[in-house]
């Protein structure tokens, strides 16, 4: 087996696509024995507030129950179980301290166990990944 | 006794995903046997296990389902 594998992913738009898409992402490479990092920054930001339920973009926005449902049929939890599930497998999530203080986003409207950080923190972690990602 | 995680209808990654978390909570030297009815199990439950050093000891595949026979080396 092969040293462990650091994974960073850089969120930066809150759509549900996006926000799903970066969960799975996150989850799948965490149940591979991978350490993964996220920062969420500008919008993304959204994704990380309490109770976040994303919706799909522009106007499949009223598809998105519909959508919501099939993941369901097939056991795919949702957005928020999802990101329960990350912090479960021990997924570090960042928040990004300047889109906070530019959205107006204060620290107790950030879901549990986000750190804090900025820009040079997390490229000073995503320099010691080997696989970066940029959904946005 | 092999523990049996039955995985059908449930399509990646939740299959890996949940396998981890059983693994996790195994002994050393045991194995289980997972069943998925996911395409993607096929390439999926071989990947998990190359990465994380666990063993693939056989598949079998029966009409839309695979089992998949895994023992626990880390």
């Amino acid at each position: 087996m092969d040293e462990t594998k650091k994974v960073a992913i850089v969120v930066s738009e809150c759509s549900f696509d996006k926000g799903v898409m970066a969960m799975m992402i996150a989850n799948t490479a965490a149940s591979m024995g991978m350490e993964v990092s996220i920062f969420f920054t500008f919008f993304g930001l959204n994704l990380l507030k309490k109770g976040a339920r994303p919706k799909l973009p522009g106007m499949y926005r009223l598809f998105t129950g519909t959508f919501e449902k099939k993941m369901s049929k097939v056991g795919i939890p949702q957005f928020g179980d999802q990101m329960d599930m990350a912090k479960e497998q021990g997924v570090n999530i960042y928040a990004c301290s300047t889109s906070m203080e530019l959205m107006g986003v204060k620290e107790e409207d950030i879901t549990e166990g986000a750190k804090i950080i900025g820009a040079a923190g997390f490229l000073n972690i995503a320099a010691n990944t080997d696989m970066q990602y940029f959904i946005g | 006794m092999v523990d049996v995680l039955d995985c059908k209808g449930l399509m990646c990654p939740m299959p890996v995903v949940q396998l981890a978390k059983k693994i996790k909570a195994m002994e050393i030297g045991q194995e289980l046997e997972l069943v998925s009815d996911d395409v993607g199990s096929k390439e999926d439950i071989p990947a998990w296990c190359q990465r994380t050093g666990n063993q693939l000891i056989g598949t079998e595949e029966s009409g839309k389902n695979y089992t998949y026979r895994i023992k626990k080396l880390k």
